[in-house]
């Protein structure tokens, strides 16, 4: 990628780490476990810090950033690094092995995104039951059926796989579940762990409408991924739960 | 250096000459038209935005075929007698974060459509020759021809007995070979209509007494006894009827697997034109009625190409896959390629699309045209002239 080459000798060596929440928390856990500190400098609201630790640095610089742009910094070649998760690594590369094939799953975060509709649809259990309904629903009503996300590259992309063209993506930035409800769209894709959210929006999750499966993962840059403080991560995290990291 | 707007001019002229108007439709398009009626490839690449009240979805055209044809419905005086309009104008494809001069964001395309021609095949001749002529009077002379025809494998399924909802379930996947070939697959296969999933136990139910009104008792019951409320836009009436034909498929039998076959052994018919004619004349008498007028036709047409185009036809391939990937076309498709960079490129293609005036609120018009990628031909003649 363009983007990429020209930035090829200019990316930071810096992680990319989950700013706030649970995800932040567990990330923190996690690296003390490996024997590491994850630290904030300056400003203790600051965006920046610092994981103290490892052997062959005296400490490797840390962004404190939200998830998603965690995924898109490491798209962009701002960060070497990132911990975030897979889902939002697919959605925001066209094609994440290009850009971070070393990809280690963490083994906490874990959730679906799947594919839901109304659960009234009585007669639509798999993908091959949406094509059809999308279809006839444009036939009968002249309008695309729409399908509320937030992951619009990976709903397109799963879609066109299963055949499935009568749609169009309606972006959501949150409740994505409330969407056919409130009669902004007809179904949705969105992430779930247990599934209750959507089972008490009366929305079911298609037999065979899981898109992805996804954990919190240490992504490493293609470019970054032999430097050796980002090595010793890998190798540290790796090393924490043989076997348990899936 | 050759620009292509160098190359334009006579091109242009060419069209003119022969008849077609040019015409100069808006180059934002309402995006559902292009969505619903463009194959994988085009969508995927297609530039969508909202206006600034965040209502009406738009796209930067793709192409200039619907937006000739929107043209035309809007303008034409009566829009089911025949027309026939050219334009020169910048489309719109995303192509990756690259933009190379072989694959720009933004590139002029040349082309004409051709509304309500008659003689089917004498017309598909025709336009493929101006397509030819039109290379030529850009300065191009070593390119080469590739033909297929979507009609054929559109005939083959009409003539293999099978339940309506499958035949437009494979024709509505016609454009996907992925999952065409699943399709098919699954519609052969011991378990394919018949899996069981997570809704067969209500099929099962409705299977013992299969009518329309069961149906809807059945459906009204279980989302009272559920509790579910009518949300996601289907009514009652349409979720009752996709059921009452589950049930009702539950005593269809599989698709023979000799006929699927026979689907995929057309779509694998490539190569030379005389033999192409002859496998797929032997295909036919597999068949049925529907491929043998389907096969006539396209000999006739290659037959009406080869008096036109004397010297091309020799040389020209067939490839009864090739054109499915293609957005709207329904019968004869071609493909005329050159070499740019060591690789061959496609300059130009056009084909057949009956169906599209029709999917558009207009009147039911046979419809066909062509449009040239006025870069790479620059570029090819480029390479032809330092030759």
């Amino acid at each position: 990628m363009a983007v990429n080459d020209a930035n090829m000798m200019t990316v930071p060596p810096v992680l990319g780490v989950p700013s706030k929440g649970r995800l932040m928390e567990t990330t923190a856990e996690l690296l003390a476990r490996a024997g590491l500190e994850l630290a904030r400098t300056g400003d203790a609201r600051g965006y920046r810090g610092e994981l103290r630790g490892l052997k062959n640095a005296p400490s490797l610089e840390v962004a404190f950033l939200s998830a998603s742009e965690i995924a898109r910094h490491l798209m962009e070649g701002r960060v070497a690094a990132g911990i975030t998760g897979e889902d939002l690594l697919r959605e925001t590369m066209p094609d994440v092995d290009e850009v971070a094939k070393t990809r280690l799953p963490l083994g906490f975060g874990h959730a679906d995104v799947v594919v839901a509709v109304p659960e009234c649809w009585l007669d639509v259990a798999r993908m091959a039951d949406l094509e059809e309904v999308a279809a006839e629903y444009h036939a009968r009503h002249g309008r695309l059926m729409r399908v509320a996300t937030k992951y619009l590259r990976l709903t397109r992309h799963f879609f066109t796989e299963h055949g499935v063209t009568a749609f169009r993506t309606v972006r959501s930035a949150g409740a994505t579940e409330g969407a056919p409800a409130a009669g902004l769209a007809e179904l949705i894709v969105d992430i779930t762990s247990t599934g209750s959210t959507l089972r008490a929006n009366r929305l079911k999750v298609l037999d065979d409408g899981v898109i992805l499966r996804s954990q919190a993962t240490l992504a490493v840059r293609n470019d970054m991924a032999r430097i050796p403080p980002l090595v010793e991560l890998a190798e540290r995290l790796q090393s924490l739960s043989p076997g348990g990291m899936s | 250096m050759t620009a292509a707007s160098d190359i334009s001019a006579p091109i242009l002229r060419l069209f003119t000459e022969q008849g077609f108007t040019p015409v100069d439709p808006p180059i934002m398009q309402p995006a559902d038209v292009f969505l619903e009626k463009s194959g994988e490839a085009i969508r995927a690449r297609t530039y969508l935005f909202a206006d600034p009240d965040g209502v009406a979805e738009l796209c930067l055209r793709p192409d200039l075929t619907v937006p000739t044809c929107r043209w035309h419905l809007a303008h034409a005086p009566d829009p089911s007698a025949e027309a026939k309009y050219c334009y020169l104008g910048p489309v719109f494809r995303y192509d990756g974060p690259r933009d190379d001069p072989l694959h720009p964001h933004e590139f002029p395309q040349a082309g004409l459509e051709w509304f309500g021609a008659g003689n089917t095949p004498r017309a598909d001749a025709e336009v493929l020759s101006l397509a030819v002529k039109a290379v030529r009077a850009a300065g191009l002379e070593d390119f080469t021809i590739t033909i297929g025809d979507v009609g054929l494998v559109r005939a083959l399924l009409q003539d293999i007995d099978m339940p309506p909802r499958w035949r437009a379930r494979l024709l509505r996947r016609l454009r996907r070979p992925r999952a065409f070939h699943a399709t098919l697959d699954e519609l052969t296969g011991e378990n394919g209509p018949r899996a069981r999933t997570s809704i067969s136990p209500l099929v099962d139910r409705l299977a013992e007494s299969p009518t329309m009104e069961r149906a809807l008792t059945l459906v009204e019951e279980e989302l009272g006894e559920r509790g579910l409320e009518l949300v996601g836009g289907r009514t009652l009436e349409e979720i009752a009827a996709r059921l009452l034909e589950k049930a009702q498929n539950r005593a269809a039998e599989p698709l023979p697997k000799e006929k699927a076959e026979l689907i995929e052994s057309l779509l694998a018919v490539s190569g030379p034109l005389k033999p192409a004619i002859m496998r797929i004349g032997k295909l036919a008498q597999a068949a049925g009625p529907n491929l043998k007028a389907a096969w006539q036709a396209f000999a006739e047409r290659v037959e009406r190409i080869a008096r036109l185009l004397p010297d091309e036809a020799v040389a020209m391939t067939f490839d009864a896959g090739f054109g499915r990937t293609f957005d709207y076309y329904t019968g004869f498709v071609f493909q005329l390629e050159a070499e740019i960079g060591g690789e061959r490129q496609p300059v130009g293609g056009g084909g057949r699309y009956d169906d599209m005036l029709e999917s558009l609120g207009g009147p039911s018009v046979p419809a066909l045209g062509m449009a040239l990628h006025l870069p790479r031909l620059a570029a090819a003649r480029e390479k032809e002239a330092a030759a």
